[in-house]
């Protein structure tokens, strides 16, 4: 079943035909197609002959570049071609291997292939076989999750692949119910969060309806929730902000209430920026920190009497006497 | 007591203690010599806790018999002491920390009646009172159907006069103990919710009323009784169906037998939440609003704790203002404003938990 090394032109192959392709990555086709001029092509796409055709097991890139170098659809590439009788699933493998084998496979590109090869192979079997296919080890129950994230919708894998959602979120949402996930995936679009940000979206979220006794969706229609989400007019870091904050007020409503009030005490107080006050930790102890720093006697004089004056304010008072 | 299962540790004697224990259980005994044969039976399970609630192991205590309650960091403690007889429980309580306290969690009874003569001898001698009590890692009362222990211990307390034994529980298994001569020194304490929380968290054991009419009856008998509001679980409406938790007490029990009434919200390991998200899926308690408390377990927001204190101490005071009411690890705030003292110096309130044991139970108040 050995791959046949051989001239065939540009032209012969059909590049619309993605089914073999893997990764999301656009390589830079101008750096490819000047390496491919100055160089030369080092390692030959592999391609199967398809009705009279040729379709791209491993090497769109290089087959681009080489179309973009020459302007013209005709020029002769080299390739290998896959025997006729060379099947689907060892096409698969050849297009997993080729890059695996070049480098580390993306968190989405392994998606991608263990729920093609799932076609073929059982989840026990693609980990069995993982070293000779991936050029790493998968345990089965990394394979097993992989395919649970595999099986979610569009627009899933991009969103992974854009690190808009990270595997852990995904993994995370894929056992839900289909509305809750159709619900994630549009947050995740519209938000740009780290992976321990968009666990905690997801538990808020799922925890806010569990306890009120409502569908996640419910919660993802919240007015204020869709305001934040979806006004084009605040950037994904910032929408990231307000909905956590949104979110944090709706799970936790006396934390949030008494924390703001707390936090409005203190700045009435008028401690200045050189003097830091801050509140015990979850307000849950009763041990308030006050610190300053002082350069000569009379930053440190000055800082003494602003706390002095403090001392006749009622929102202290209140602050430690609730 | 419902178990399929039952162990036995070979090196225990059998003795008329475990023959009883094998006449009341079912299942048919398996002898065996490793620890390890019970806990790769329990571990091989999809759900290791449920198998653990229907496997018996009864083998002697290796560990401490007597030690005192660990407490924990930054909030007040009660001073007390656990006689360990066993561990965990054959009720399902949603909330219960067991489930995540031991890996994996065993149902063990600790054979050995004369050992723990031998362990409680040595306090009896000393000129110092102590609150002891079984229901720190089991439930005290669920043995009383199998076992001869309540019994002997019940007995073993009638003889001296500086040790109190609170038997504490969910269940309403009091029949035998109330022919028995105890000498006012077993106090009996039921762990006490609402209606609501018994029928959707506390799977498996008595209901409120039938916890009260056992409460009545052992009354009846001179025994002491203890309360425990622990945990609280704040929820729409609980202020109202705590309230009335406190009346009922008042309906079936007279203040007067009563030794205290401890008071406590639910806090919890963090790794709890997984284990009640996992196992009881309708559960809505550990989505109240908690954080991170000093001593690392998840507690509700103070204010919300205070609330719930004050509102549910008011009540029990309009029905018996002097009785004796503490929290079960509070800090001084929540002491103050909710009942306005707070017992900061080392063994305080230990000391105020004695005084009514003394008061209560005929102890020693010599050794006050």
């Amino acid at each position: 079943m050995s791959d046949i090394f051989c001239e065939i032109n540009s032209s012969d192959i059909d590049l619309a035909d993605e089914r073999y392709k893997i990764s999301f990555l656009e390589n830079d086709m101008g750096s490819l197609a000047e390496s491919l001029k100055d160089v030369g092509l080092l390692f030959p796409p592999i391609v199967r002959p398809v009705n009279n055709k040729f379709i791209v097991i491993s090497g769109f890139n290089r087959i681009r570049a080489h179309i973009h170098i020459h302007q013209v659809h005709n020029k002769k590439i080299l390739v290998y071609k896959t025997d006729p009788d060379t099947s689907e699933y060892q096409c698969l493998l050849k297009s997993i291997t080729a890059l695996a084998f070049k480098r580390q496979l993306t968190q989405a590109e392994l998606i991608i292939c263990t729920n093609r090869l799932y076609q073929f192979i059982d989840e026990k079997q693609i980990s069995q076989k993982s070293s000779a296919i991936f050029n790493t080890e998968l345990s089965a129950r990394f394979v097993k999750d992989l395919l649970s994230v595999g099986r979610l919708p569009d627009p899933s894998l991009e969103l992974i692949s854009t690190g808009h959602l990270s595997f852990k979120s995904a993994k995370k949402i894929s056992c839900f119910e289909k509305d809750t996930i159709e619900s994630f995936l549009s947050i995740f679009s519209n938000i740009r969060a780290s992976n321990n940000k968009q666990l905690e979206i997801i538990m808020h979220i799922m925890e806010i309806a569990a306890r009120d006794a409502v569908k996640p969706k419910a919660v993802f229609k919240n007015p204020e929730i869709q305001a934040i989400l979806f006004d084009k007019k605040i950037e994904l870091v910032l929408k990231t902000a307000l909905l956590r904050t949104c979110l944090f007020e709706q799970r936790f409503p006396t934390v949030f209430r008494v924390r703001q009030k707390t936090r409005e005490k203190i700045a009435s107080i008028k401690f200045g920026t050189n003097i830091k006050f801050l509140p015990p930790e979850n307000l849950d102890s009763q041990i308030y920190s006050i610190c300053f720093t002082a350069q000569n006697f009379d930053e440190f004089q000055k800082n003494v009497q602003t706390l002095y004056s403090a001392m006749k304010s009622k929102s202290l008072k209140e602050i430690f006497n609730p | 007591m419902k178990i399929n299962t039952l162990f036995i540790d070979k090196t225990i004697p059998e003795d008329l203690e475990i023959e009883y224990l094998i006449s009341k259980v079912t299942a048919d005994p398996q002898w065996i010599e490793n620890t390890k044969t019970v806990y790769d039976y329990i571990n091989d399970a999809d759900d290791p806790i449920s198998k653990a609630k229907k496997t018996l192991y009864i083998t002697s205590n290796k560990g401490a018999i007597i030690k005192e309650c660990p407490g924990t960091s930054f909030y007040t403690c009660c001073d007390y002491t656990i006689l360990h007889t066993g561990t965990f429980c054959t009720m399902d309580c949603s909330y219960c920390i067991l489930q995540a306290y031991f890996h994996p969690p065993v149902l063990q009874y600790f054979a050995g009646l004369k050992t723990f003569s031998n362990a409680l001898e040595k306090r009896f001698g000393q000129k110092k009172i102590f609150r002891i009590g079984t229901g720190e890692y089991t439930d005290s009362l669920i043995w009383e159907q199998v076992s001869l222990q309540p019994k002997f211990l019940i007995e073993t307390f009638a003889k001296q006069k500086n040790c109190l034994l609170e038997l504490k529980t969910k269940t309403n298994n009091i029949d035998s103990l109330l022919p028995l001569d105890h000498n006012g020194k077993t106090v009996i304490a039921w762990s006490l919710n609402t209606e609501d929380i018994i029928s959707s968290e506390e799977k498996g054991t008595a209901s409120l009323k039938a916890r009260l009419k056992a409460a009545k009856r052992v009354e009846s008998k001179g025994y002491r009784l203890a309360f425990h509001f622990d945990p609280l679980v704040i929820y729409p409406g609980c202020e109202t169906q705590y309230k009335k938790v406190v009346e009922l007490i008042f309906e079936y029990v007279s203040p007067e037998s009563i030794v205290w009434i401890s008071i406590g919200t639910f806090r919890f390991m963090p790794g709890l939440k997984q284990v009640i998200e996992k196992r009881f899926n309708h559960s809505t308690i550990p989505y109240g609003e908690f954080i991170l408390g000093l001593d690392n377990k998840m507690r509700y927001f103070k204010p919300l704790r205070i609330k719930m204190y004050q509102k549910i101490i008011s009540c029990i005071k309009e029905y018996a203002p002097d009785l004796l009411l503490y929290f079960c690890m509070e800090d001084e705030e929540v002491w103050e404003k909710c009942l306005g003292f707070f017992p900061g110096k080392k063994g305080e309130l230990g000391h105020l938990l004695d005084k009514s044991a003394v008061t209560h139970c005929s102890l020693n108040s010599n050794l006050l």
